[in-house]
């Protein structure tokens, strides 16, 4: 039999998120980036800022190596948190057998709007051309260096205006691939800030935005 | 033509980046331990900051562009010293993690939260915990009670988090201590085009060696919390 405790269930649900431990180093840093060149390719502006808005699908994003993607050895759906959070089917029907993938963008916004772990995309994203208020976005660029991942893209502005970039995001696209050659892509946002001071990419100018997640380990 | 090297830029952190009370850390993990003794009465809690995702992790989280552009793939090593090269693609002969299907199955789930009696300097690079502490009721061993998973993420304001937690309870006559936890994933690898899979076993995933010890008595327990949240 369990006795009154010391510590009530209520009280272990404020334990397990404490807020009165000492200030330790923190598990993981973020930074966004911004270097800014003219069109003769002078960097004009650099730009760094620490990220600060991580959404819930990138937590449930984490959950994947921490969890699985099955709820136990013998219980072929997937868990409930990425069906619910990320809106993944629990399993699903064809031959062959079914896995799981993801990939990463860099979004540019010109908008901003007030955080929310819910939040689903950019204010005013900035799409990807060359038209009035375009930015023509390059290939993006992943390494990783201990337990940092960086990620990073070029845009270039062919416009005759400067355009401003007010607004970041990182998209993730997860990709579930089945039945031989079938793919279901669900898309999210993973991050949301808004830049401290906005990032001016000048006519014919280009610009490299780069994210840095930093697990200190 | 890029003609002016970032050295000629100041590139100290700009003042407007320490944004005054909101400089924040983006995501923490914690570290909660209960200890009850043999009459269920909590003896002892135990709060920590947790550090340490380890390589396994990393790799798992790298996205398809790492390995699409780079041509790479990402050495991942079990708890048995096994090592595998890691390379996800959109292609029916790819390898990826598994996923529920009807036609095939090749789980890949959370085994559990495993304790030890050990511990390692250089959490990145554990592939097992150091001196794991085996499930049973013999000397020196925990019984492991099931993973506990949420079914979803609990979101305040903008904070956002999840716990996943584990019992263990003693029956080996005597007293066990915990200095060392982690948490192990079970993965395999599967091709869509066919229902060829490589099964990679248990990995990993998660290391904390714990700032002070865990003693729990004989017919105690211990019940582990690991919360992930962001924006905290």
């Amino acid at each position: 039999m369990v006795t009154p405790d010391l510590v009530s269930e209520e009280d272990i649900v404020k334990l397990i998120i404490p807020d009165n431990l000492p200030d330790e180093e923190p598990t993981f840093k973020a930074y966004i980036e911004a270097k800014v060149y003219d069109k003769e390719g002078h960097l004009i502006q650099y730009h760094r800022q620490p990220m600060r808005s991580l959404t819930q699908y990138f937590l449930a994003l984490m959950a994947i190596p921490i969890i699985g993607t099955y709820q136990g050895a013998s219980i072929n759906q997937a868990p409930v948190i990425l069906t619910n959070v990320l809106g993944l089917p629990s399993s699903l029907s064809g031959n062959y057998s079914a896995n799981i993938l993801w990939d990463w963008a860099i979004q540019l916004g010109s908008g901003t709007q007030a955080f929310s772990p819910t939040l689903t995309g950019l204010a005013a994203p900035i799409l990807n051309g060359t038209g009035a208020g375009e930015l023509s976005y390059g290939s993006l660029s992943v390494s990783y260096v201990g337990s940092t991942i960086y990620i990073s893209i070029q845009v270039t502005n062919t416009t005759s205006s400067a355009i401003s970039v007010t607004e970041i995001g990182l998209i993730g696209t997860i990709y579930i691939q089945y039945n031989n050659s079938s793919i279901n892509k669900y898309s999210f946002l993973f991050s949301y800030d808004t830049f401290s001071t906005a990032v001016s990419v000048p006519a014919l100018g280009m610009a490299v935005f780069q994210i840095t997640l930093s697990f200190t380990g | 033509m890029i003609g002016k090297g970032i050295e000629g830029i100041d590139i100290n952190m700009p003042k407007d980046a320490y944004d005054t009370g909101k400089d924040t850390p983006t995501f923490r993990a914690y570290l909660t331990i209960i200890v009850r003794d043999s009459e269920g009465k909590v003896v002892k809690v135990h709060r920590q900051k947790s550090h340490s995702p380890t390589a396994n992790f990393i790799g798992l989280m790298l996205p398809l562009t790492y390995f699409n552009v780079t041509g790479n793939s990402y050495t991942l090593k079990n708890t048995g010293g096994t090592t595998y090269n890691y390379k996800p693609a959109i292609n029916p002969t790819a390898q990826c993690i598994s996923y529920p299907y009807s036609f095939s199955n090749y789980p890949s789930y959370i085994v559990m939260i495993q304790v030890g009696s050990g511990q390692q300097s250089n959490p990145y690079t554990a592939y097992s915990l150091a001196a794991p502490i085996a499930n049973g009721s013999g000397t020196g061993q925990l019984i492991y009670g099931q993973p506990s998973v949420p079914s979803n993420v609990t979101v305040s304001g903008i904070e956002a988090y999840f716990t996943i937690s584990q019992t263990f309870n003693n029956n080996s006559g005597g007293t066990v201590t915990i200095t060392e936890v982690g948490i192990i994933t079970y993965l395999q690898f599967s091709e869509s085009y066919n229902a060829s899979y490589f099964n990679f076993g248990q990995v990993l995933v998660w290391y904390d060696v714990l700032s002070s010890s865990i003693s729990v008595a004989n017919g105690g327990s211990v019940t582990i919390y690991y919360t992930f949240t962001i924006n905290p």
